[in-house]
């Protein structure tokens, strides 16, 4: 009985997933070519102006840029359930190959950023939830909130002007130097900078939300029950509160990917660190269509898989929900 | 009899942002060994805050303002918070007013019983799992090997009392502070849980300060019996004292809305108006203006403590030569003719 409903909800789950990326495609598709500018310009760059407008209308042939929007994607969904995403106009070759070497940068930026994050954010909310209202937590509280409110963009040239361009101790964009992509220690120097405006621009708004969770935790009745058998803080904190807040954390987690995605992309752009980020930036830019629906597919994808993940997780780990659903069946 | 515990002169108050809450008012009270001393009162008396104030358990706004608690005979006021968590659970503990909701409920109930016993022990993981087993044997949970392992969703209300009180028995205090724990119970388990209290003292001589607001369940439990009002000891005795000569007033009209008293067709009686709260108290009794039997020096005094037998004392002016002679209500051996 229970076997069949969470096949049923995995089957419902992958379905609107299919559903989701395809709307997002139509749209993304749509609005793209609605944006004004000329996708003939990335392609054949300042040659356009020399040209007759029937060289420029048969170009636009060629690229298929002629038909009606819905044509163009019938044909571009076509090719696409078939593996061909067409052709970069910008980089003049096929998007997958432009894309998929720096899909690698990106996580790995990401993630890192990611587990960053999320492992200080928990530290810090412990060490503030165990010294509620102490100095220590009111004063981390008020930094954290201002620092969560300086700019991405302006702590990054802060940081630039102070690390690179001053003390000159590390590279201020790039993800690895010429020559040096193999070079694992070139490669962390690298991602010092954008890593740091990720942190500080994330930390503290998942940091307060645990510590708040945490609190309501300690606040229970029974802390009181652990306390008077002798506990300490310690461990009160992490036999007893840590373990009921976790599936609160894991959600928090699972929810905050496209969170920390964007903030990939925007600390990418800001360090022209090359990755799904700054290309796409790019890729807007330069009205190269088929770049950039590869890398909305991609950057969607991410998003709506991870906050299917996310719910799956938080079902299987919290064990309240579980067995209120196996009871519930079983009456 | 020894004392093991004694409180002397005890005022507690809670400082909050709309002022000063006296909770406790000069508390003087003596536990013997192997005593259970009933503290009954009506909500909001100040019962939990003053076991709670025994234990440390309180938040960092009460204050104690003066007074000792001796613990066999030592002074733990100025004792620090860590020197405090080695007396929670090996020499007191608790249990708490709902049982819904003071177990963990992602801890299994096994563990949450030898985590108090490995705390104040050295004995191995499995030797505390055979005394967790037999303290839930011993509350009354059958098959107790296998709910161990069972978180305490599992359990009714009854049961995770029960296992409540397991965990606070568990590392072997000397003092337990019951706090309302039959309350949230039906009458059956209610009866079951004050045998099982009886049945521990009996057999290890615990001391045990029995909380409540319902006299029926104090008579069957308790030696003695402390009556508290808004945050005072206003009567204290034996418990054939209390009951077969009480002499406060608000003893006799807690008594007098026991249903027990109540005759066939009339509503049950009860004590007009509400318990004060704990701020700003007028001066004199705090009891006066729902007293009827109160005199002019109730709006002016507070009554001090009068000594009626060695183990009998009562706070009020009535008792005071100069009174007028009133015929208290009677309870028993006769109508109440209240
Ligand atoms: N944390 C707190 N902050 C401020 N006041 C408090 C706090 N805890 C208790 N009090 C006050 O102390 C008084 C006594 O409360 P307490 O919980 O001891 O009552 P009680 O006799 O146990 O009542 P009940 O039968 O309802 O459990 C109440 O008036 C309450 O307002
Ligand atoms: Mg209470």
């Amino acid at each position: 009985m229970k076997n069949r409903t969470l096949i049923k909800d995995i089957i419902i789950r992958l379905l609107g997933f299919v559903l989701a990326m395809f709307v997002l495609s139509v749209v993304v598709f749509y609005f793209a070519r609605l944006a004004p500018g000329d996708p003939l310009q990335s392609f054949y760059g300042d040659a356009t102006e020399s040209m007759t407008s029937a060289e420029l209308h048969a170009a636009r042939v060629r690229l298929g840029l002629d038909a009606p929007i819905y044509i163009q994607y019938i044909k571009w969904f076509g090719n696409a359930l078939g593996g061909d995403f067409g052709l970069s106009l910008k980089y003049k070759m096929p998007a997958m190959k432009v894309v998929s070497p720096l899909i690698g940068n990106t996580l790995i930026l990401g993630s890192t950023a990611y587990v960053l994050v999320f492992a200080l954010a928990t530290g810090l909310a412990i060490a503030c939830a165990a010294n509620e209202d102490s100095l220590f937590d009111r004063a981390v509280c008020k930094i954290g909130t201002a620092a969560y409110y300086i700019p991405a963009f302006w702590l990054g040239v802060v940081l630039v002007l102070i690390f690179s361009i001053n003390l000159k101790v590390l590279p201020s964009s790039g993800a690895y130097d010429i020559g040096k992509s193999g070079d694992v220690l070139n490669r962390i120097r690298h991602m010092i900078l954008p890593l740091i405006v990720m942190i500080l621009s994330h930390l503290w708004y998942y940091a307060y939300m645990i510590r708040n969770k945490l609190l309501d935790e300690i606040r229970k009745d029974y802390v009181l029950l652990a306390k008077s058998k002798g506990l300490n803080k310690r461990e009160i904190i992490f036999h007893h509160c840590l373990r009921n807040v976790a599936p609160t954390i894991i959600s928090i987690m699972a929810i905050s990917i496209p969170h920390v995605l964007s903030g990939t992309y925007i600390a990418e752009s800001v360090f022209n660190y090359p990755g799904l980020g700054s290309l796409s930036v790019e890729s807007a830019k330069y009205h190269d269509y088929n770049l950039l629906m590869i890398l909305v597919l991609i950057t969607g994808f991410l998003v709506i898989f991870s906050s299917i993940i996310a719910k799956t997780i938080n079902e299987i780990i919290d064990p309240r929900m579980k067995d209120s659903e196996v009871s519930a069946w079983q009456r | 009899m020894e004392n093991i515990l004694e409180i002397k002169n005890l005022s507690l108050s809670f400082y909050t942002p709309s002022g000063e809450i006296e909770a406790l008012r000069n508390i003087n009270l003596q536990l013997g060994k192997g005593e259970i001393l009933g503290i009954v009162g009506e909500s909001g008396c100040g019962k939990t805050v003053l076991s709670k104030t025994v234990l440390r358990l309180l938040p960092k706004n009460a204050k104690i303002k003066n007074g000792e608690i001796l613990l066999n005979g030592k002074d733990i006021v100025p004792y620090s918070e860590s020197k405090m968590r080695g007396l929670r659970g090996s020499v007191m503990s608790m249990v708490f007013q709902d049982p819904m909701t003071t177990l963990n409920p992602t801890i299994p109930i096994g563990k949450q019983i030898t985590e108090s016993i490995l705390k104040h022990s050295n004995i191995k993981y499995n030797e505390a799992k055979k005394q967790a087993i037999e303290m839930l044997d011993m509350v009354g949970i059958d098959s107790p090997e296998k709910r161990f392992a069972m978180q305490p969703h599992f359990f009714s209300g009854g049961m995770r009392q029960r296992c409540v009180l397991a965990i606070a028995l568990a590392s072997k205090p000397e003092i337990l502070f019951a706090d309302e724990p039959t309350t949230a119970l039906d009458v059956t388990v209610q009866a079951k849980i004050l045998d099982i209290l009886l049945k521990i003292r009996d057999e290890t001589r615990i001391s045990i300060v029995f909380i409540t607001h319902d006299f029926g369940v104090v008579a069957r439990i308790a030696d003695r019996i402390a009556v508290m009002y808004a945050g005072k000891i206003v009567e204290v005795g034996k418990t054939e004292e209390i009951f077969y000569d009480p002499r406060h007033p608000y003893t006799w009209g807690l008594l007098s809305s026991l249903p027990y008293f109540a005759k066939k067709g009339e509503p049950l009686k009860c004590i007009p108006g509400m318990p004060p709260v704990m701020m700003n108290l007028p001066k004199g009794d705090v009891f006066a203006t729902r007293n009827k039997y109160a005199l002019d020096i109730d709006y002016e005094k507070e009554p001090p403590i009068f000594d009626i037998t060695d183990t009998h004392k009562a706070a009020t002016w009535l008792l005071d030569k100069r009174a007028p002679k009133i015929k208290p209500p009677k309870f028993f051996g006769g109508e109440c003719h209240e």
